[in-house]
């Protein structure tokens, strides 16, 4: 369930300033540590289930 | 001059309309994820009230449930689509997130466990359905396909490998229907065995993560049967995809050395290239989290996120479960499929049987 068939060209695109062609594995690590840095900032103090 | 400024303007509008074309399948598996939550909370409240005797059923299965209703009658309406197929992203975010709620010394004592476990149900997985393959006369490259997606992680192991040794898309169609079906299978019939089984929370997580093979019903089927049982199989499945790569490899090198595929050239970046970097960013969580980067109700905000992530994942999986569309795959590689399954689900369940009876659990 991991591996992107898109994974590849990651580095590639990054370098080539095509930073939305990243894989959707690359992309999903980037949203949660965001989110975690949102978190740890204090923007999101309480998030409720 | 005109040429450039058009060109450049459609490279920027072409990735924001695709985020944007994803918008309505978002909302819509948000709708049946938080309809499956309020379902929970409801239907158990109304049936007590009422003195009914009704199983407690988890937003897991009711948000699964909602989505197979609708992919099985009226469809999914092309709208909706692209936004649908996000939900592997929102469960590689969720996974990510969770590794908040794990400490590194956990990770190291039941990923070391696991990954003695893992390396034992690969192998042995990779042969039996190499064998069941052979026993069937299917296609070589198709028995492959099979066989890397029943042993590492799917959907994905399959999509991967078929690159590595240039199978056909039929092949490849063929082995992804039959892990889905089987998948979708696991899905329900797990947990009535855990249950029956009185298997503890660490036990059975630890036989979903090993016994389904792709990421999201194994994450599903973990958490209908308990939080904590949904934790360590999200843990033992990450171990099992982060094998990918070295199965992957070790296929692309057997079929090249049959002159039937391309020779892999720089394999250190063949590796880095297959391995699942929401493993990388599982591991990062973790391990801030264990230097106390977060306070405890940061974690406890950062878990929520992760159940909510998941939340849009379950719907998914009812979504893109057609079976109509899976009957159309033909019979034997879902026979061969299915046998292959049920034998590895009762060799993991001895392996972890076995592991409990060595570590007392």
């Amino acid at each position: 369930m991991s591996a992107d068939p898109n994974a590849s060209g990651s580095m590639t695109a990054v370098r080539n300033g095509q930073w939305w062609k990243l894989s959707l594995d690359s992309w999903a690590v980037v949203l949660a540590l965001l989110a975690a840095l949102l978190v740890r900032a204090g923007v999101f103090k309480h998030i409720p289930w | 001059m005109a040429d450039v400024i058009t060109v450049t303007q459609v490279q920027l509008v072409q990735p924001v309309f695709r985020y944007l074309r994803a918008i309505p399948g978002v909302l819509l598996l948000f709708a049946i994820g938080y309809a499956g939550k309020l379902l929970e909370q409801n239907v158990g409240a109304y049936a007590k009230a009422h003195y009914w005797t009704f199983p407690n059923i988890e937003y897991v299965l009711w948000a699964i449930l909602l989505g197979l209703a609708i992919s099985n009658t009226v469809g999914v309406p092309e709208i909706f689509r692209s936004g649908v197929a996000t939900y592997e992203f929102w469960l590689k975010a969720g996974i990510v997130l969770l590794g908040a709620r794990f400490l590194l010394g956990d990770i190291l004592k039941l990923g070391g466990v696991s990954l003695v476990l893992v390396a034992i149900e690969i192998t042995g997985s990779l042969a039996f359905m190499t064998f069941l393959g052979r026993a069937f006369k299917l296609k070589p490259k198709l028995t492959s396909l099979l066989a890397v997606g029943s042993a590492v992680c799917g959907v994905s192991a399959i999509i991967a490998t078929k690159g590595a040794i240039e199978a056909d898309d039929e092949d490849s169609s063929f082995s992804i229907a039959a892990i889905l079906a089987l998948g979708a299978f696991a899905l329900f019939t797990f947990p009535v065995i855990g249950h029956f089984l009185h298997l503890s929370d660490k036990a059975y997580g630890l036989w979903a993560g090993l016994g389904v093979d792709n990421t999201a019903e194994a994450t599903a089927a973990g958490a209908l049967y308990s939080d904590a049982a949904g934790k360590l199989a999200v843990l033992v499945k990450s171990t099992r995809n982060a094998m990918i790569g070295f199965v992957v490899l070790a296929y692309a090198i057997y079929w090249a050395s049959k002159g039937k595929a391309q020779a892999v050239g720089n394999k250190a970046a063949f590796l880095w290239q297959k391995f699942p970097k929401f493993v990388l960013g599982f591991l990062l969580i973790s391990v801030l989290a264990t230097y106390k980067f977060f306070t405890k109700d940061q974690v406890g905000t950062l878990a929520n996120l992760s159940r909510w992530a998941f939340l849009l994942t379950f719907a998914g999986v009812g979504l893109r479960t057609n079976f109509q569309e899976m009957r159309k795959q033909g019979l034997r590689p879902f026979a061969v499929g299915a046998i292959g399954e049920v034998v590895i689900a009762g060799f993991t369940l001895g392996l972890v049987y076995g592991a409990s009876k060595i570590f007392g659990w």
